[in-house]
């Protein structure tokens, strides 16, 4: 083949221009998404499907919670394209089943507007896989004693009515969070729940979380700050949730910007994809939650030095899981009450009394909804 | 607008409002409750035993002197019967600490103490304002941060004590956390919580009392019990206001006023969940270079926790380096990747043994300690002293300039 | 304080600067400073109109940045209306009285 003339070859196939540079390389469209793909794929290696002389084999269940944003979108588009490859080889066996769970945006946030158009195009462009959607509200009915649990959490300030529907009983609870870093600390608590509760019910042994290693760095750091250091063992690290469901992080290795340029030069994403809304620049930090100012922290430093933010979260990840003969675990989140044993530190968040706070763990009770004193 | 009353007492106007739970307390409900929770804290882990003699190093700063107040007071009030003393560091930084040690004087007269100074000019040969004329602005404090271990413990060996308290508070022990995080730095984040450190060899034992108290409310004990302390920025730490762990930490306390001790809480459990770590953080850390990395934790309150924009760039590199290593590696042995899980069970941290120095006989896990091998560096190029005449400022040169034309002005007016 | 100083249009305070913040205003820790009691709109001159007066008037260091950010106190400086933390007050949009004294302290420099 007579070699191209090209003003910027890709630096791994010499074959092709050029389109981008990643980690310092050139690469072509087809050599990029290769390395991408290369990089998460070593990341589910824990699920292979046995050799072809067993005969007995069914492919195990793993859940994809999709919040059609960049990052879970491309790990969907990326377990299809190994699912694809693995059914068109007549020499191996597809090696697990993909289940797909969307929580409607719309009835996380408001400003989401309706993703019906969303939800189509994923089910035509990844036809193979089994798709649900649930709304968030739903988690009073897939975690059935949520109801009782958010009462005794909100305390006495909160007026629960239960002749009102479950959406407006969640709306009236989330109402009653009053600071940013609660409301999304406890929406993530939720959503985590309920996903959780989805893939039992479905027999799904493993949720893979569509976190970038961004956001896994940037809730390592978050989840420091908000006292829930503890649970960064399977809330940030590949490990067993306090549910008996395995939580895995294949994207931990790619960081937000170059999901973004994966996305770019997969065209099939395009209208699937809801775009990020962004902090905006003006907003005053002091009105950021934790999580907010933690992401936006590592996205500028993350700028600048990507290995170094990247670090982060590897560093959780080499944190042992705490061991499991303490059995107290909190009923909201399911993270440890009290100290991880062997740690004598003597916090309390004692808003509330010790008496009270016994069922809810350090970071559930920081959250609370304030009492007015 | 009515003033609020004391959430204690219900008699008196509020005037703080406490990070940790956000009562409002008037002033002597505010005093006695500070004092009474350090008070807890030293109980609670046994920080002292009746008729122990304890130095209080003492910098003239806001920590220093709060924790020797509250010392003081808590000692008479609930008889520990300690013999206390304040031992402080002369690092030979002229204007910064001439100002700094007149206040810990005059401490020394309030507070009815002893007051021992140890200069590094006598311990090494080298005051601050020689290493800098030697090695430039740049990375002195590593410098200052080794002498500094050093001279405590032999400051109290001088006075034969054998327990060292530091004013390190909960914004200090929380700024380490996140500092080692961002760091990857697993053996430092497991014992950079501990409230007691001691080295087994060299039998001077350090706590933090203040570790649990927020610096915000330092500030306020200060203020409110009229306190005489000195602040400035140390003139060669231009840093000193840009670190990033420092600065995500008062963003924080913005944003949500308990996220120091919350922060603190992480640490203290993740300190326990560190592969090979079996030490109870909260409790005493035995050795494994713990007086190593006192130095490296600060002291002089200006460098703690504080990342520069050099300290990240160089990592950076490094990490890139390790990346590109690896991504070889990984392609030539495509066939057998490392399972996900397999991360977990990764090598135990590497325990240092601890011996003597074989030049000083400090305590130290190298043949040669880390203050020898500095001073080794500094003597080795003695006769060279050049005088450096920088041609164009940098930002950090203008600023610790400034700062210094400061000092100055700071002098002539006292 | 000067109360001769005192007419109709102005309102005395008194402002003082700690923990090492009176380093970036002529190393004075106590000002006495007189704000126009009424401003141009008719309001009465708070807390935020008391920050861009000092950084215009009375401080004399160029690292804005070290009293200053976002428009309001930098996280890390400590705001007492009258020894109260200015939280009890209204923070920065607290109505300065006559006589008030407000003090800055800085909690950023080394101890």
């Amino acid at each position: 083949m007579p070699a191209k003339e090209l003003t910027r070859p890709c630096m791994d196939c010499k074959d092709a221009e050029a389109i981008l540079t990643t980690r310092k390389r050139s690469l072509c469209s087809h050599c990029f998404k290769l390395f991408i793909q290369f990089k998460i794929l070593r990341r589910m290696d824990g699920h292979k499907a046995p050799p072809k002389i067993q005969k007995e084999y069914l492919p195990s269940k793993l859940l994809l919670p999709l919040s059609l944003g960049v990052s879970s979108s491309v790990l969907l588009h990326i377990l299809d394209w190994q699912l694809e490859r693995q059914r068109s080889n007549p020499h191996s066996r597809v090696a697990y089943q993909l289940h797909v769970l969307v929580i409607e945006p719309s009835t996380i946030s408001p400003s989401n507007s309706s993703f019906d158009s969303n939800f189509e195009g994923l089910q035509k462009t990844f036809p193979t896989h089994i798709f649900t959607r649930l709304p968030f509200y739903s988690v009073f009915e897939y975690v059935p004693e949520m109801k009782e649990l958010i009462l005794e959490y909100a305390g006495p300030q909160f007026a629960d009515d239960s002749s009102q529907s479950d959406e407006a009983r969640l709306a009236a609870f989330r109402g009653s969070v009053s600071s940013a870093t609660s409301k999304d600390d406890l929406d993530n608590v939720l959503l985590t729940r309920l996903v959780v509760a989805f893939a039992k019910q479905d027999a799904c042994e493993t949720i893979l979380w569509g976190d970038s290693d961004t956001r896994l760095s940037a809730k390592t750091l978050a989840g420091a700050a908000k006292g829930r250091g503890a649970s960064l063992t399977w809330q940030v690290s590949d490990g067993m949730s306090p549910w008996g469901v395995q939580f895995e992080f294949p994207l931990r290795d790619i960081n937000k910007p170059e999901l973004q340029q994966y996305k770019s030069v997969c065209p099939e994403l395009s209208n699937i994809v809801i775009p990020d809304q962004p902090i905006p620049d003006n907003i005053l930090t002091k009105n950021l939650s934790i999580d907010e100012l933690m992401m936006r922290y590592v996205e500028t430093q993350g700028a600048k030095y990507p290995g170094v933010m990247a670090n982060v979260s590897r560093t959780a990840n080499k944190l042992q899981a705490a061991g499991s003969d303490d059995p107290a675990s909190c009923a909201l989140c399911g993270s440890l009450v009290g100290n991880v044993k062997g740690n004598t530190g003597i916090t309390v968040a004692s808003q509330f009394g010790e008496s009270q706070g016994s069922q809810f763990c350090y970071g559930c009770s920081r959250s609370r909804p304030e009492i007015k004193s | 607008m009515a003033p609020t009353l004391c959430f204690n007492c219900k008699e008196a106007r509020a005037l703080i409002i406490r990070p940790k739970n956000r009562h409002k307390l008037c002033r002597a409900c505010f005093l006695e409750v500070f004092e009474t929770e350090v008070h807890e804290t030293i109980t609670t882990f046994k920080l002292f035993y009746p008729g122990e003699r304890v130095a209080i190093g003492a910098s003239g700063g806001k920590d220093s002197t709060v924790l020797a107040a509250v010392l003081k007071i808590l000692n008479e009030r609930y008889r520990y019967g300690l013999d206390l003393c304040l031992l402080s560091i002369d690092e030979g930084i002229r204007g910064y600490r001439d100002d700094s040690l007149e206040t810990v004087k005059r401490n020394a007269k309030q507070y009815d103490m002893p007051l021992m100074i140890v200069g590094y000019g006598e311990l090494y040969g080298w005051t601050m304002d020689q290493v800098v004329e030697q090695i430039g602005k740049k990375g002195n404090c590593t410098y200052c941060g080794v002498f500094r271990r050093q001279a405590l413990d032999r400051g109290a060996a001088r006075l034969e004590i054998k327990h060292v308290v530091t004013g390190h508070n909960a914004d200090d022990v929380a700024e380490t956390v996140m500092m080692n995080l961002l760091r990857g730095d697993l053996p430092r984040l497991s014992r950079g919580t501990s409230i007691v450190t001691a080295s087994g060899a060299s039998e001077i034992k350090r706590s933090k009392p203040l570790k649990y108290a927020y610096e915000k409310e330092i500030v306020l004990y200060a203020h409110h019990r009229q306190l005489d302390y000195f602040s400035t920025e140390c003139i060669y730490s231009p840093e000193a206001f840009r670190g990033s762990a420092r600065t995500l930490i008062k963003d924080l306390e913005k944003i949500r006023p308990s996220s120091i001790l919350d922060i603190v809480k992480s640490g203290e459990d993740m300190a326990v969940l560190v592969p090979g770590e079996t030490n109870p953080n909260g409790k005493t850390c035995r050795s494994k270079a713990a007086a190593e990395d006192e130095a490296e934790a600060g002291g002089c309150g200006s460098q703690n926790g504080r990342s520069s924009g050099g300290e990240m760039a160089a990592m950076e590199t490094q990490l890139a380096e390790n990346e590109a290593a690896g991504s070889r590696e990984t392609e030539i042995r495509l066939p057998q990747q490392p399972k996900p899980g397999s991360s977990k069970t990764q090598k135990p941290i590497k325990r240092q043994v601890m011996g003597h120095c074989e030049r000083c006989g400090y305590i130290s896990s190298q043949r040669v300690c880390k203050a020898c091998t500095l001073l080794d560096g500094l003597n080795r190029n003695r006769p060279k002293t050049a005088i450096e005449v920088s041609a164009s400022m940098d930002d950090e040169e203008i600023s610790s300039t400034l700062a210094r034309q400061m000092e100055h002005t700071q002098l002539t007016n006292s | 304080m000067a109360e001769t100083a005192t007419g109709s249009s102005t309102l005395p305070i008194t402002v003082e600067f700690t923990g090492g913040l009176e380093l970036l205003f002529g190393n004075e820790r106590k000002h006495n400073v007189a704000l126009p009691a009424q401003l141009k709109d008719g309001s009465q001159p708070n807390i935020s109109y008391l920050l861009g007066y000092l950084v215009d008037n009375l401080m004399q260091d160029q690292r804005k940045d070290m009293f200053i950010m976002e428009d309001n106190v930098r996280p890390g400086v400590l705001v007492l209306i009258n020894d109260a933390d200015w939280e009890l007050e209204g923070e920065e949009m607290y109505e300065l009285q006559k006589g008030d004294n407000i003090v800055f302290v800085s909690t950023l420099h080394g101890g």
